[in-house]
């Protein structure tokens, strides 16, 4: 076992884990922060994206340990206040929401993109979400979301 | 029609109930389960196709520190087969194996690390038998391999029985339609074309892959919790194939499940049960089991691989006068829905034209590969791709436009049907129009460059939704007016929970979020035949709408009372009741509970205000000999889809230009929702399964079980937000409720054949057998030129 501090969504964490586990089961299974989903375990899907210090990361892919000292953000942590972030809100308004398993990766995602380019272009939004899956929208609305997002 | 009608929630774009605790991440799924003392559960499968089990040794497993339960498929562990029509299959396999994957045993463990570790100490000898994969081979009267020898021994389901084949012992499901006589038809035709199409073998890819949690409680009375679209199917499989009376077996399904599409065949569910209950002693410790995802992909239910032979007579008019098909499911090694996807593969062609002639055999094959099944469109998608494929070689012949081919074919209300069932509510024509003015069809446009080939093509489809079928629902009024539905459909993300939520803020005028939906549970929510044939806004939609007016008749008969007047001359709105035009004679909801000492609510009589109803439609079963029936189905969903496409001859890619959808869905209960469905038919699974994607096997190995060589649509792959269109036809159906009929399902059963005939126009080569591959497509250009 090793200890690990981070702070998630703002709040200074300290545990003691198996050195194998990655990123998402430390969240999922240890926290119990199941907003983190896990679609492939392999990076695939997309579906476990959280951001750390700001950018978009496949938890799968990440050791708990790789992110010693280091600052993650999840979906749990982008409505602490019950005041939805813009970014979710355009993707209940826009119906870009069915069986919710991407979602959390999805936004986490679109999230870290419009940090980076606030305003992109449909094109960019395409580019900056070719590594999330989703099998019931098409992604129709779920990049109408996006742009609508980056509009305001 | 009453589509006509104003209404305060029907046909309004409500946002999704369920959306803000999946934006927000707080949506439990049942992956997401974790239970005090969880044990986690894997599986041994068979390596072979098809072997014998000669034994298995499971004593080293069972030493490994932390392994809670071994278990095998013996007479303790799987009594009884239990299948959706033909009672086929073991939990895990008993004597033999009959696919790559078959599962052989399973371990209960602290981690699922060590029950990894246990699964591989297992040690199991196998005989290996001749196994057999090619549809028209296992099809044979002495067919190379036979799957189940006792096959005619089994059980089966009386209320649609599978029929078998007395002289091919791998059919286990053979339907027929004779409408007066095609040979004759094709006799008398101008002309007569015949031809095969082929499609491949494909998987539902849900991001949440299958899992079940199961818990044997002080009582030992058995709950299992799981990610299944039919819970009352799952209900009987669990409790059947352990021979549990069916009150000792509970099923709940967790409010949200991670997308459907067909594929949710409770496997992860069964083995999580047979571990929950083989632990020694107790207390039982809960079991979950959660298929990785190269589990999930490379074992759990497909969409088959089909061949279709289609022969069809015309008249130099254009008239079809006689269509004959051979629809053959390659199924896999249990039947599953498979059995009832065989036969109803037939009602798409049955049903898209007027044919006075029609004649068709579908059949279910066996083969060892693993189960083939319900995929969205059942079977429609694939018989569709043969017949919407052979209109278009026929109107080229003819020399006709495809679209006004298709127009004077078309079927319309009061038509007969190969059933012979007269139609109503026919979206067809409509469709057709919509989805060709969508893409500008009849006008040409350039590409760019010289290497890129530009064409348009259209097709026509239906889906019709299952009989017999049946729903209850249940609706409580609380004290405090909010409204309570109780049903087991499933919400797997096509929005059912939003559209009943809809239905009764309707009937009872208040806003919906004053409705809630309870999730699926046994215990709780009332029968359902399962979230599937894109039936619950019909089904359900008509027993929460009778459950309302039980729910309100008693409501009114309370409140007459206080009111002093007439029951029939009441109403309610913002959960007051009042007297029809005088709204100053009025109650609230909560008045009529009693606030009692030390807490809670009574009403004076009937304990609760709690409608109930069932929509039980029998439907008439077609004739075994002809086909023939009167009311085959519940309703028939109409589409059109139309594609204008841009071949790259120097690469072989295909680029979709612009694509549009039409749906005829009765009446559209949420707009929003409905073209959520349409995007995520044609864009994710239309465009998948034509252009990308394919299950690829080896000897039964699936050499593609992973995301990253089992490739669906990105965002990359969908067209842009402008060159997609939607249209949305509302066509009401006279016993649907508010008009409705469905959606899902139609919206992918003929984007196949609407981008194939797009591709034939651009370079001239006609495809027959999807997906059409760019290695495919360079393959064929060199053929032409060559």
């Amino acid at each position: 076992m090793e200890t690990l501090d981070l702070t998630i969504n703002g709040e200074a964490v300290e545990a003691l884990i198996d050195p194998a586990t990655t990123l998402q089961q430390f969240l999922h299974d240890d926290l119990g922060m199941t907003g983190t989903k896990e679609g492939c375990g392999a990076g695939l899907c997309g579906c476990c994206t959280v951001m750390v210090d700001g950018m978009a990361v496949k938890s799968c892919l990440v050791l708990a340990l790789q992110v010693r000292g280091k600052t993650v953000q999840t979906i749990e942590g982008l409505a602490p206040e019950e005041i939805l972030d813009p970014v979710q809100q355009a993707f209940i308004e826009n119906g870009a929401i069915q069986c919710g398993y991407c979602s959390a990766g999805m936004i986490m995602s679109s999230k870290a993109y419009l940090q980076e380019n606030p305003h992109p272009s449909e094109s960019q939004v395409r580019h900056a979400l070719s590594g999330n899956l989703c099998r019931c929208t098409g992604y129709h609305k779920i990049v109408k979301a996006v742009l609508s997002a980056g509009e305001k | 029609m009453n589509s006509k009608r104003e209404y305060q929630y029907i046909g309004k774009s409500e946002y999704n109930v369920n959306a803000t605790a999946k934006a927000t991440g707080r949506a439990k799924y049942c992956s997401d389960m974790q239970l005090p003392g969880m044990l986690y559960a894997k599986v041994k499968r068979s390596p072979y196709p098809h072997a014998r089990i000669v034994s298995i040794d499971t004593s080293q497993a069972e030493q490994l520190p932390g392994v809670k339960a071994v278990i095998v498929g013996d007479e303790k562990t799987c009594p009884a087969r239990f299948g959706a029509g033909v009672a086929d299959e073991y939990v895990l396999a008993r004597n033999k194996v009959r696919y790559v994957g078959d599962p052989v045993a399973a371990v209960a463990a602290e981690s699922e690390q060590i029950a990894q570790e246990a699964v591989d100490l297992i040690e199991v000898e196998y005989e290996e038998l001749p196994a057999v994969f090619d549809g028209e081979a296992a099809f044979k009267r002495n067919p190379p391999a036979v799957l189940h020898e006792d096959l005619k021994r089994y059980q089966t389901l009386r209320s649609v029985p599978p029929q078998f084949d007395e002289n091919r012992p791998n059919v286990f499901n053979y339907f027929r339609i004779r409408r007066n006589n095609a040979e004759d038809g094709f006799k008398a035709a101008d002309y007569v074309f015949e031809n095969r199409f082929e499609t491949a073998m494909i998987h539902h890819v849900q991001m949440e892959s299958h899992c079940g949690v199961a818990m044997v409680d002080d009582s030992g009375r058995l709950t299992v919790w799981g990610t299944s679209s039919k819970p009352y199917g799952m209900h009987r499989d669990i409790s059947e194939s352990r021979g549990l009376p069916s009150s000792a077996v509970r099923i709940i399904i967790p409010a949200h499940v991670g997308g459907g599409f067909g594929g949710r065949e409770p496997k992860a569910e069964q083995i999580a049960a047979s571990l929950a209950l083989a632990q020694k002693g107790y207390p039982k410790r809960p079991v979950k089991m959660k298929f990785t995802r190269e589990e999930h992909l490379s074992t759990t239910t497909t969409r088959a691989h089909y061949i279709v032979d289609i022969k069809t007579g015309v008249n130099k008019d254009g008239t079809i006068v006689a269509n004959q098909m051979r629809l053959m499911l390659v199924g896999g090694a249990y039947a599953g829905t498979g059995y009832l996807t065989a036969r109803n593969a037939a009602f798409g062609p049955a049903a898209n034209y007027r044919i006075e002639n029609f004649s068709l055999d579908a059949y279910g094959v066996y083969t060892n590969q693993r189960m083939a099944g319900a995929y969205r469109g059942f079977g429609n998608a694939e018989s569709l791709w043969g017949m919407e494929s052979q209109m278009d070689i026929i109107a080229e012949t003819l020399n006709m436009d495809p679209l006004e081919f298709r127009l004077k074919n078309c079927i319309d209300e009061g038509d007969l049907n190969a059933f012979e069932e007269v139609m109503h509510s026919v979206g067809g024509k409509a469709c057709l129009r919509a989805a060709a003015e969508a893409i500008e069809w009849g006008k040409e446009t350039k590409a760019a460059e010289p290497h890129l080939k530009r064409g348009k093509g259209i097709a026509l489809g239906n889906k019709y939704s299952i009989a017999p079928t049946a729903s209850a629902a249940i609706v409580k009024v609380h004290p405090d007016g909010l409204v309570e539905l109780r049903t087991s459909t499933v919400d797997l993300g096509q929005g059912s929970s939003t559209i009943f939520c809809q239905m009764i803020a309707e009937e009872f005028k208040i806003p919906v979020s004053r409705v809630r939906v309870l999730n699926p549970d046994t215990d709780i929510t009332p029968f359902d035949l399962g979230t599937a044939s894109s039936r619950s806004t019909f089904n359900m939609g008509n027993a929460i709408r009778k459950a309302c007016l039980d729910a309100k008749r008693q409501l009114f008969e309370l409140a007459a009372k206080e009111l002093e007047a007439n029951k029939d001359d009441l109403e309610t709105a913002n959960s007051k009741v009042f007297v029809k035009g005088s709204p100053d004679r009025s109650l609230e909801i909560k008045d009529l509970f009693i606030p009692m000492v030390i807490g809670g609510y009574t009403l004076k009589e009937g304990a609760e205000i709690i409608g109930k109803a069932t929509y039980y439609l029998p439907g008439v079963i077609p004739d075994p000999e002809t086909g023939a029936s009167e009311k085959p189905a519940s309703f028939y969903m109409f589409v059109a889809q139309a594609a204008e496409v841009e071949v790259d001859t120097q690469t072989g890619k295909i680029r979709i230009v612009k694509i549009a959808t039409a749906n005829d869905c009765g009446k559209a209960i949420n707009p929003m929702q409905v073209e959520g469905q349409q995007e995520g038919g044609v864009l994710s699974m239309g465009i998948g399964s034509t252009l990308m994607e394919e299950v690829i096997t080896d000897n039964g190995v699936m050499l593609n079980p992973q995301l990253a060589d089992y490739k669906i649509p990105t965002t990359l792959d969908c067209p842009d937000l402008a060159n997609y269109k939607s249209a949305i036809i509302e066509t009401a159906h006279r016993d649907g409720p508010w008009g409705a009929k469905g959606i899902g399902e139609g919206t992918m059963v003929c984007s196949a054949p609407a981008i194939a005939n797009a591709i034939y126009d651009a370079i001239g080569i006609r495809f027959h057998d999807i997906p059409i591959t760019p290695e495919k497509v360079l393959k064929a250009l060199k053929e032409k030129n060559s």
